[in-house]
């Protein structure tokens, strides 16, 4: 039983921490450091975006997008005139047939640029 | 986080601050680390590493357990986990540094033995254990301090059951002669044996 007491106590004093005088100092340096981590991360992160981006769009220009979205477009063209012939009233196919499809993709990739950029701004 | 909460993460609990560590906020652990940072540094000096190893290792810890911080389920205290990872980064630390074999090799012999002398009045646990040698400090520091077992701290120290215990058992009874109240001191305490001992 003394045994025991003893130890609890052992485990008691060892539980009691030191007063040491720059335990401030100490978890600002933490967490400075966790701060450096995190900044290297997101310039990782956004060094690896950018290079995908560029790859992206080296690709984009080397496969001839532009040529092949012009004979899309005159494909659409082509199927909306079908379409009209079977339904007379389609005005969402003619948009996207009359070259308003580029539009709103363009649309949809700027506001999720700025749900993106919003989301980093945040993030900092 | 917003504002009000941010203010307010001195009277969370460790495990709320666990928990918003856990979702990336460091803010929250900064507080952590507040909290039991000095714990952390004391027991990796009462294991033996100078005061600037000691908040080396402790940093090195912290980081690490912000890294795992997930895997902590408030199973056991936040500052016993810490402790452990610490205590663990101390020795591969001192392994890598070719000291834990020094360290390891010595201490059978009683150099140091303050078990005479001191009895007569109370010392704290950091002037105690300069009385134990290098390998039984350790042991009993990561036994009683980390709150490993003794079969995980020959794990860790890559020894010898038999050698921790004894490591353990020769410092608890230098400890106890030690940190004894005189009239303890003066009839003698029973050998003590660990109540760690199942491996």
């Amino acid at each position: 039983m003394a045994e025991l007491d003893f130890e609890r106590r052992l485990e008691r004093l060892f539980g009691q921490a030191p007063d040491l005088g720059d335990a401030q100092a100490f978890a600002e340096r933490v967490e400075r450091r966790l701060d450096r981590g995190w900044t290297a991360r997101r310039w990782l992160i956004g060094a690896a975006g950018l290079a995908g981006g560029l790859i992206f769009a080296s690709q984009l220009l080397m496969s001839n997008i532009f040529e092949r979205v012009q004979s899309a477009e005159q494909s659409a063209k082509v199927l909306g005139q079908g379409l009209s012939r079977v339904t007379p009233t389609t005005d969402m196919v003619s948009a996207l047939s009359g070259g308003y499809g580029v539009w709103i993709a363009v649309g949809l990739a700027v506001v999720t640029m700025g749900f993106a950029v919003s989301r980093v701004i945040e993030e900092i | 986080m917003s504002g009000a909460l941010q203010s307010s993460l001195a009277s969370l609990h460790d495990v709320e601050l666990c928990s918003y560590a856990a979702a990336g906020e460091r803010r929250a652990f900064g507080e952590l680390v507040r909290r039991h940072g000095s714990g952390v540094r004391g027991l990796l000096r009462r294991m033996g590493a100078q005061a600037a190893e000691a908040d080396d290792t402790a940093q090195d810890a912290f980081l690490a357990a912000f890294e795992r911080i997930a895997e902590f389920r408030g199973e056991g205290t936040f500052a016993g986990w810490v402790k452990k990872i610490a205590a663990r980064q101390y020795l591969r630390r001192i392994q890598r540094d070719k000291r834990a074999t020094a360290i390891a090799a010595e201490g059978v012999d009683d150099e140091a033995d303050g078990s005479a002398g001191d009895a007569d009045h109370r010392i704290d646990l950091d002037e105690a254990l300069k009385g134990l040698s290098p390998a039984e400090r350790l042991c009993v520091s990561m036994c009683y301090g980390a709150g490993l077992s003794h079969g995980e701290a020959a794990e860790a120290l890559n020894l010898p059951l038999g050698t921790v215990k004894s490591h353990v058992k020769r410092g608890l009874e230098k400890l106890r002669a030690r940190l004894a109240p005189v009239s303890e001191a003066k009839t003698g305490g029973a050998v003590l044996e660990g109540r760690r001992g199942n491996g």
